[in-house]
C-alpha cells in the first residue's frame, strides 16, 4: 500500500500537476493504445512535452510583454485592457488560473473528461440525439483553459478533483449539443460535405442560419463584388496581427507617453526612438503569437494523432465537427474577406464607444475572432441572405464580440492578465452560462447542462423523419425532402 | 518521397484536417509521402523545399508563385472529402508522374 502511495505522490508532483509532462503522458499512452511501435510512443511524447513548453515560454512572453502597458493604463487612467483573442484568453486564463495557487495541468484533465463525455453522448445517440464528435484540438485547449478559469472564479473552494469533473461535464455538454446544432447549417451550406463545425460560433452559426434568410435577399450576393487586392494580406496571420497591435498599441502608448513608458518599462532605452519602441512592443506580440502557435500546432497534432485510433472506432455514421475554415471551401472568398472587415468595423465601433461611455475596459481587437468568428458567418449569411445580410451580421457581430468580451474580460477579472478568449459563443453563452455559475452554484451548473441537453431533444422533435437522415446520407435526406415538398 | 505541405489560415484546425485525410489517400494510392501542416504565412516562404502544396481552394491565390515555379498546387473545395482529394491527387499527382 505505502508503495502504491509512493508512486500516486511521485506521479501527482511531477506528471499530474505539470501540464507539459502530463499531455506528453496521455500522448505516451494514448499511442501505445493504438499499438504503435514503444519508438514512436516516446517520439511522440517528446514533441508533445516540447510543443508544450514552447507555449509556455510564448504564453509568458505574451503576458509579459503587455505588462508595461497594463501598468501604464492602470496609473494614469484606472483602466484595465483585454486583448480579445483565444491565444490571449489561454495565456490570461493560465495567469489567473495560478494566480490563485492551481495547477494549469487541470486542464488536460477537463479536456480528457469532456471529450470521454462527448464520445459517451454519441454513443448513445439514439437517445441523446447528439450526432456530432468535436474534434478541433487546439480550440479543445483554448476553450478548456478559460473555461477552467470560469469555474475556479465561480467555485474558489472546491477541491481539484470536482472542479475537473465538473468542468468535464459541462465543457463536454457543450461541445456535443453546440456541434450538433451546425449540422442542418453546415450540411445545408456544403450539399451534404459530411462535417459539422466544432469550433467557437457555433451557437452563433445556428443564430445566424436562422435570421440571414429574413434580413436579406441571397439571390444578392457578394459574387459580384470586387474587392481589393491589399485586402490579401490579411489572410496572414503574423501581418494581420502586427498591423492590428501597431494600431492599437500605437495610440495607447502614444497616449501613455515616453516619459510615463520609460518609468514602466525597463526595456525601454534611453536613447531608442519613440516610434521605433512602439513597433518594436507592436510587432513582439506576433513573434508571441507565432511561437505560441507552433508550440499548440506540435503537442495538439500528437494529441490529435494519438487519439485517432479511438475516434475512427466511434465516427462511422456519425459526423466529425471541425475547424470553422472547412466551410470557406463553399462559400465565396469575396465573403471571407467582407466578414473581417465588416466585423472589424463592428468592433471599432464597438471600442469607441467603450471609451466614449467611460468604460472601466480598454478592449483590443484580436486577430482570430476578428477573422475567423466572422468569416464564418458572413459565408453562411451570404449563401441565405446575401451581401446585406453578411454585412449587417457581421457588423453587429463585431459589435457584440467587444460589448460581450468587454463585461466578461471585467467580471471574470482576466483584464488583469490583459486577455479574454474572445470569440462569439464565449461572449455570449459562456458569460452568460459563468454568471448563472457564479450566483446559481451547483444547481446552476446542473441546470445549465439540462437545458443544454435538452436542445437535441427539441431539435429532433422538429424533424423526426430526417434528423439523424441528414447526417448519414445526404443523398437521401434530398430525395425524403423533396416528397414531402 | 514525396514532400507535401498542407495549409490553413491558422496552421492548426483545417491543416491537421487536410494532413490526416491525405495521409488515407496517399496510403490507398500506394504514395510514399511526408505531410508537414502549417499557416499559409508559412507555407508561402516554404513552397519551393516541397513538391506539393494542398490548401483549401479560397487560399489558392497564395501560392501562385509557388506554382508558377512547378510545385503542385492542390485547392480543395470539401477538406473531409477523401474522394474529392483522390480524385485532385490522382489527376494531379499520380497521372503526371
Amino acid at each position: 500500500m505505502d508503495f502504491l502511495m509512493v508512486v500516486w505522490e511521485f506521479f501527482q508532483n511531477n506528471v499530474l500537476t505539470k501540464p507539459q509532462f502530463f499531455v506528453g503522458f496521455i500522448v505516451f499512452v494514448g499511442y501505445l493504445l493504438l499499438q504503435k511501435p514503444l519508438y514512436e510512443a516516446v517520439a511522440g511524447f517528446i514533441k508533445a512535452v516540447v510543443g508544450y513548453m514552447i507555449l509556455m515560454v510564448a504564453s509568458g512572453g505574451l503576458v509579459g510583454n503587455f505588462r508595461p502597458v497594463l501598468v501604464g493604463l492602470k496609473d494614469r487612467f484606472d483602466l484595465s485592457a483585454a486583448v480579445i483573442d483565444p491565444y490571449f484568453g489561454q495565456a490570461a486564463a493560465q495567469a489567473s488560473v495560478e494566480s490563485v495557487g492551481r495547477s494549469f495541468s487541470m486542464m488536460m484533465l477537463v479536456l480528457l473528461i469532456a471529450f470521454s463525455f462527448n464520445l459517451l453522448l454519441v454513443l448513445f445517440r439514439r437517445y441523446t440525439k447528439i450526432r456530432t464528435l468535436f474534434i478541433t484540438g487546439h480550440v479543445m485547449v483554448q476553450q478548456s483553459s478559460t473555461a477552467l478559469w470560469l469555474v475556479l472564479f465561480c467555485f474558489p473552494q472546491l477541491q481539484d478533483a470536482g472542479v475537473v469533473v465538473m468542468l468535464g461535464i459541462l465543457l463536454g455538454t457543450y461541445w456535443s449539443v453546440a456541434s450538433n446544432l451546425t449540422v442542418e447549417p453546415c450540411q445545408k451550406l456544403t450539399e451534404g460535405g459530411g462535417f459539422a463545425t466544432g469550433h467557437q460560433q457555433m451557437f452563433g452559426i445556428w443564430f445566424v442560419s436562422k435570421i440571414a434568410g429574413k434580413i436579406g435577399d441571397k439571390k444578392k450576393s457578394i459574387e459580384s463584388l470586387k474587392l481589393p487586392g491589399f485586402l490579401s494580406i490579411f489572410n496572414e496571420n503574423v501581418v494581420a496581427t502586427g498591423i492590428l497591435m501597431l494600431f492599437f498599441f500605437g495610440a495607447i502608448i502614444t497616449i501613455l507617453g515616453p516619459d510615463m513608458m520609460h518609468k514602466i518599462d525597463k526595456s525601454f532605452a534611453k536613447e531608442q526612438n519613440f516610434v521605433f519602441y512602439i513597433v518594436e512592443k507592436s510587432f513582439n506580440f506576433s513573434v508571441y503569437l507565432t511561437i505560441l502557435q507552433l508550440g499548440v500546432r506540435m503537442f495538439v497534432s500528437e494529441l490529435t494523432e494519438s487519439f485517432q485510433g479511438i475516434s475512427n472506432k466511434i465516427l462511422p455514421g456519425s459526423m466529425p465537427a471541425v475547424d470553422c475554415a472547412a466551410t470557406y471551401g463553399f462559400g465565396h472568398p469575396n465573403a471571407v474577406t467582407i466578414g473581417f472587415l465588416f466585423g472589424a468595423l463592428g468592433q471599432f465601433t464597438a471600442i469607441i464607444g467603450l471609451l466614449v461611455f467611460q468604460s472601466p475596459i480598454l478592449i483590443i481587437s484580436g486577430f482570430v475572432p476578428l477573422f475567423f468568428d466572422n468569416a464564418t458567418f458572413a459565408v453562411f449569411a451570404n449563401r441565405l441572405g446575401g451581401i446585406k445580410a453578411a454585412v449587417i451580421i457581421t457588423y453587429f457581430s463585431g459589435m457584440i464580440q467587444v460589448l460581450g468580451g468587454g463585461f466578461a474580460a471585467y467580471f471574470f477579472m482576466t483584464g488583469k492578465f490583459g486577455g479574454w478568449h474572445g470569440n462569439f459563443d464565449w461572449d455570449t453563452i459562456w458569460p452568460t452560462i459563468g454568471v448563472i455559475m457564479n450566483y446559481g452554484q451547483y444547481v446552476g451548473v446542473a441546470a445549465v447542462v439540462i437545458c443544454l441537453l435538452a436542445i437535441p431533444q427539441i431539435l429532433y422533435r422538429q424533424n423526426k423523419d430526417t434528423y439523424f437522415l441528414i447526417a448519414e446520407d445526404y443523398d437521401k435526406y434530398l430525395e425524403v425532402k423533396g416528397e414531402e415538398a | 518521397m514525396l514532400k507535401v505541405i498542407a495549409a490553413c489560415g491558422s496552421g492548426m484546425g483545417s491543416s491537421q484536417i487536410i494532413k490526416m485525410k491525405l495521409e488515407k489517400v496517399f496510403k490507398k494510392l500506394g504514395i510514399d509521402a511526408s505531410i508537414y501542416h502549417t499557416n499559409v504565412g508559412d507555407a508561402k516562404s516554404q513552397a519551393a523545399n516541397y513538391d506539393v502544396v494542398v490548401c483549401s481552394e479560397s487560399l489558392i491565390g497564395t501560392f501562385t508563385n509557388a506554382s508558377a515555379k512547378g510545385i503542385t498546387v492542390i485547392g480543395l473545395k470539401n477538406l473531409l472529402s477523401e474522394k474529392e482529394i483522390e480524385e485532385k491527387v490522382t489527376e494531379q499527382i499520380v497521372n503526371k508522374q
